[in-house]
């Protein structure tokens, strides 16, 4: 069997401060995972190698890592689209804690910000709401989003600024937005208002690029923009 | 050892969980009473395997449908080892629990009037399973993960290792756990705790199973002397991806998909489930959407006939989508679609999936009473994790979802009910069991044994998929209970090379290890004394190929022995409302359905 | 309990020379640069118009400089470039929906060029005929 060589930034805080890179040469075919090839190095070569993953087919969101300098699921980058030697890091952007997991702290906050959760009066009614296809259709892509923090690390404002709420967060805020049923806007616009909301999005754009769903946060963010703004002239109006 | 209180401990931040959290919020605030909530779980929340359920959830919801014909499915498809009365209540919970999750956001599949649609399921009568695309489990975990953030009660404790629930004198007191970013320890003192801690699907070789089910909750409830029941079922499903058993979900059947044998022949007519349906014209309980042991066992068959194909090393079957078109299977079956794609490279919409069965459900698990309570006083479970007796020896599709939201409900309230009532433990009388696992983890982590876990791991999947796979016999079974056996003593002489603390994730690999071969001993020992076939348990010694309900319409139950072999008992099934019929699909069940 | 303060790498002041995507997105941002030039210019322009025809000379000789046209020039071509990154965005921040059913963002990129086209012309039609 062929193999190919995984380049790998290691950290164990427990021995240095830094972190080291490390070598390991993976068999592989065509259709070996980066996530499989880890597993391999794990569990016949270096059991001290440390990662998350669960699902392997692309919907728990646990094993973004850099792939040869991008945000990437383990699971669903696979070792036949590398040609040279594979460079995996842990995701940028957030601080690491060993080899290859990140403290998803900061994300978990952030998501939590936005009152991401459908806000509505009657919510003690035993019946369901109607929504057509159509109204579904407007914000169904965005609830697509399995937070695996990818965008995070494709977002320069997000390595600049950590307080910015993020291309996920402002995705998710923006999906109950959308919503036909939710009656929460006005709650959530004080989180998007802010300079850490939207307005420190700079549309550059890559958090879609590398979005494994294709949720395209980069679109929320900047349609969040347009409400937001037009939430600002009303407030401007109102007073 | 730190140590914190709770009036309730739920392990587990899957579906099951996050629904019991909820509920016992909401139960606390009913009762106008105030009580802290902690919700551990190995990993994030929203990684539990929830998150990879695909088809949908069931509950009576058309105008033409029953109570009586769901729980009439449910318990056919049990094979009639299903607790009826628990049918009952699940049955008639379910759609409430279903509008109760769109009240909080979930985002249902609508019909052009803007009302919940459902599709086809297999084993089921009539169209009832609620679904939103082909992502049913990943909506419903997110809905219920971001619904718990309004609730300031629920404090989460995320990447907490539990490794124990600790007891006095035959009642719960809390939970060890342990820090998996520090490695350190810490006893969660607790008047209730709920185990929703999955399956135990990675027992097996092959399956569609996340890498965290390991069956954890089982083996910690187990060994503290609540009974494992039905552990002999466990499920194949019929349509996994060649090579990795990346699931491919029953709703491609359900909304009209056809299964094929390398003759592009539909093999399911030869094996009772006939005759064939017209192209386009899926029926409910017909050919594709028979329930899924038999479906697992027509493959078996046509493997040792031939006449399946080969996708690398694998032999499969195919499952041909072609005839619903680009745009219907984009808007049904995004999901399948992009895995197809990613995970071997076939198209759907242009070609035939290659397939083939993969171990996907624990139907047995810890067991409970009707209201989710374990043998041991204050500890509930709820979800895959437990037997509460909803599925017998063979889970219908779509009814786990359901079943995680009913029970998992359940549990939330009477967790939240008895700890109102209840006082904590006294501390001194958990240092025991504390300073246990203290030295347990410390002699694991610094372990400098022979045996590679890696090795042991591997011996273990092999040996549940040789003895206990679709069809079994005395042979095969005898032989995997002595190689689980014989892996459990060696595990004692296990050798780790990450000796850290700091995520420390080889050694809470081996700590799962420990906790599966305890759950595979039981699976083995179940299996190997059901002297009959039955849903998902069919054997292949002669004489033994039938249902046997003079001596077997019974529960197996399975209890934990330290270090000396398991202890097997038999538990009556409640039949109340539906003496045993015979179990027939296709035309041949006709008559049994009126 | 707390978890250890990891590892932070913090973000190079050439963290956009990593990436070729950021590197494109630095180069529509710095499409202001020329431009600010030409604003620059027109100011410049107005202000020697004020000043008197002896200015106003001054100016237009600057303005036929190679090195101004050059400029300018490129300030065009930054204003086409940055035009076209706007318009392949604006379907995304906002999509349009007629009937229920969504535009494709193909069509809302087509009708932004056309609306350029338009004003071009409409520009080409006005002081056209002056001339």
């Amino acid at each position: 069997m062929t193999t190919k060589r995984l380049s790998i930034q290691r950290y164990l805080p427990e021995q240095s401060k830094t972190p080291f890179w490390q070598d390991f040469d993976v068999p592989f075919d065509d259709s070996t995972s980066i996530l499989e090839a880890l597993n391999h190095i794990k569990e016949d070569m270096d059991g001290s190698l440390s990662y998350r993953w669960s699902c392997r087919m692309a919907i728990c969101g646990s094993c973004g890592v850099m792939v040869n300098g991008e945000p990437k699921l383990g699971c669903k980058s696979f070792l036949r689209e590398y040609p040279g030697t594979i460079k995996i890091e842990p995701l940028a952007h957030f601080p690491v804690q060993k080899d290859l997991i990140i403290d998803m702290e900061i994300f978990l906050e952030h998501l939590a910000a936005v009152q991401p959760y459908l806000i509505n009066d009657s919510e003690d009614s035993t019946q369901t709401h109607k929504q057509t296809p159509a109204q579904l259709a407007k914000y169904l892509k965005f609830s697509d989003c399995i937070n695996c923090g990818l965008c995070y690390s494709a977002c320069p404002q997000f390595g600049l600024n950590p307080e910015f709420l993020g291309p996920a967060a402002l995705t998710l805020a923006h999906r109950y937005n959308l919503d036909s049923r939710d009656q929460g806007k006005a709650q959530r616009m004080a989180q998007l208002n802010r300079e850490e909301g939207v307005w420190t999005c700079t549309f550059v754009g890559y958090c879609s690029e590398v979005c494994p769903k294709s949720v395209d946060p980069a679109a929320a963010v900047n349609q969040g923009k347009v409400e937001s703004a037009k939430d600002l002239l009303i407030n401007l109006f109102k007073r | 050892m730190q140590h914190r209180d709770a009036d309730i401990v739920i392990v587990g931040g899957g579906g099951a969980g996050l629904r019991a959290a909820i509920a016992a919020a909401e139960h606390a605030r009913e009762e106008g009473i105030e009580q802290r909530i902690l919700m551990l779980s190995k990993v994030y929340p929203m990684r539990s395997h929830t998150v990879a359920a695909e088809g949908g959830a069931a509950a009576v919801t058309s105008e033409e449908d029953t109570l009586e014909a769901h729980f009439e499915d449910t318990v056919a498809g049990s094979d009639w080892l299903a607790e009826q009365g628990v049918v009952d209540y699940f049955i008639r919970h379910a759609h409430r629990e279903l509008v109760q999750l769109e009240r909080w956001g979930c985002p249902w599949s609508r019909k052009p009037d803007g009302s919940i649609q459902v599709r086809r399921f297999g084993g089921m009568k009539t169209a009832r399973t609620w679904f939103a695309a082909d992502k049913t489990g990943f909506h419903i975990l997110h809905t219920l993960f971001q619904t718990s953030l309004k609730y300031p009660e629920i404090e989460r404790l995320d990447e907490y290792f539990v490794l124990d629930v600790a007891t006095v004198e035959g009642k719960v007191a809390g939970v060890i756990a342990l820090q998996v970013a520090t490695g350190e320890l810490i006893l969660l003192r607790a008047k209730s705790v709920i185990l929703a801690t999955g399956g135990a699907g990675r027992l097996f070789q092959f399956n569609t199973n996340a890498g965290i089910v390991t069956g954890d909750g089982m083996a910690m409830a187990y060994r503290q002397g609540a009974a494992l029941r039905d552990m002999e079922f466990v499920q194949y499903h019929p349509t996994g991806l060649p090579g990795t058993g990346i699931l491919i979900t029953e709703a491609c059947r359900g909304e009209g998909g056809l299964l094929l044998n390398k003759d592009g022949y539909r093999y399911l007519q030869d094996y009772g489930l006939g005759p064939e349906t017209p192209l386009g014209e899926p029926k409910n309980k017909y050919m594709e959407l028979g329930p899924r042991d038999k479906l697992s066992q027509a493959f078996w068959q046509e493997q040792k006939a031939g006449r399946t194909g080969k996708f690398a090393d694998n032999d499969v079957v195919y499952l041909d989508l072609r005839h619903l078109g680009k745009e219907y299977l984009h808007e049904r079956l995004p999901f399948i679609c992009e895995l197809a794609q990613a995970y071997i490279n076939v198209d759907p919409v242009t070609e035939p999936i290659p397939i083939r069965p993969a171990v996907h459900y624990t139907m047995g698990g810890i067991e409970t009473d009707a209201q989710c309570e374990t043998s041991l006083k204050g500890l509930y479970a709820a979800g895959e994790c437990a037997s509460v007796g909803l599925h017998g020896a063979n889970r219908l599709g779509s009814n786990s979802l359901s079943e995680l939201l009913v029970f998992g409900r359940l549990a939330g309230e009477q967790a939240s009910h008895r700890a109102a009532a209840t006082a904590y433990a006294d501390i001194e009388s958990l240092q025991q069991q504390v300073q246990d696992q203290e030295r347990q983890v410390a002699r694991l982590r610094d372990a400098d044994g022979l045996e590679s876990w890696v090795g042991l791991k591997r011996e273990m999947v092999q040996a549940m998929e040789d003895g206990c796979g679709i069809y079994r016999d005395e042979q095969g079974m005898q032989a995997a209970l002595n190689r689980i056996r014989d892996l459990k003593s060696r595990y004692h002489n296990i050798k780790l090379s990450d000796r850290s603390r700091i995520y420390n994730t080889e050694l809470l690999q081996c700590i799962e290890l420990g906790f599966g071969l305890d759950i595979a001993e039981a699976t083995c020992l179940a299996a190997l004394n059901r002297r009959e076939s039955r849903g998902a348990h069919q054997r292949l010694d002669a004489g033994l190929e039938q249902r046997d309900d003079i001596n077997f319409l019974q529960h197996s139950q399975v209890f934990f022995n330290a270090d000396a072999p398991a202890e097997l008992r038999w538990q009556d099934v409640d039949t109340r409302f539906s003496a045993p019929a015979v179990r027939a699909y296709g035309d041949a069940g006709k008559g049994a359905r009126k | 309990m707390a978890k250890h303060v990891g590892y932070f790498p913090e973000l190079k002041r050439n963290w956009w020379l990593k990436n070729r995507y950021f590197m494109a997105y630095m180069a529509r941002e710095a499409t202001v640069l020329p431009l600010v030039f030409f604003i620059v210019c027109l100011l410049a322009g107005l202000y020697s118009l004020l000043l008197g025809p002896g200015s106003w000379q001054g100016w237009l000789h600057f303005m036929q400089n190679p090195i101004t046209i050059a400029i300018n020039l490129l300030a065009l071509g930054a204003s086409l470039f940055h035009a076209a990154t706007f318009f392949t965005l604006f379907p995304r921040v906002m999509p349009l929906r007629v009937g229920g059913r969504a535009i494709p963002a193909k069509w809302i990129i087509l009708g932004q060029w056309f609306g350029v086209l338009l004003v071009m012309a409409l520009f080409a039609w006005v002081f056209g005929r002056g001339m």
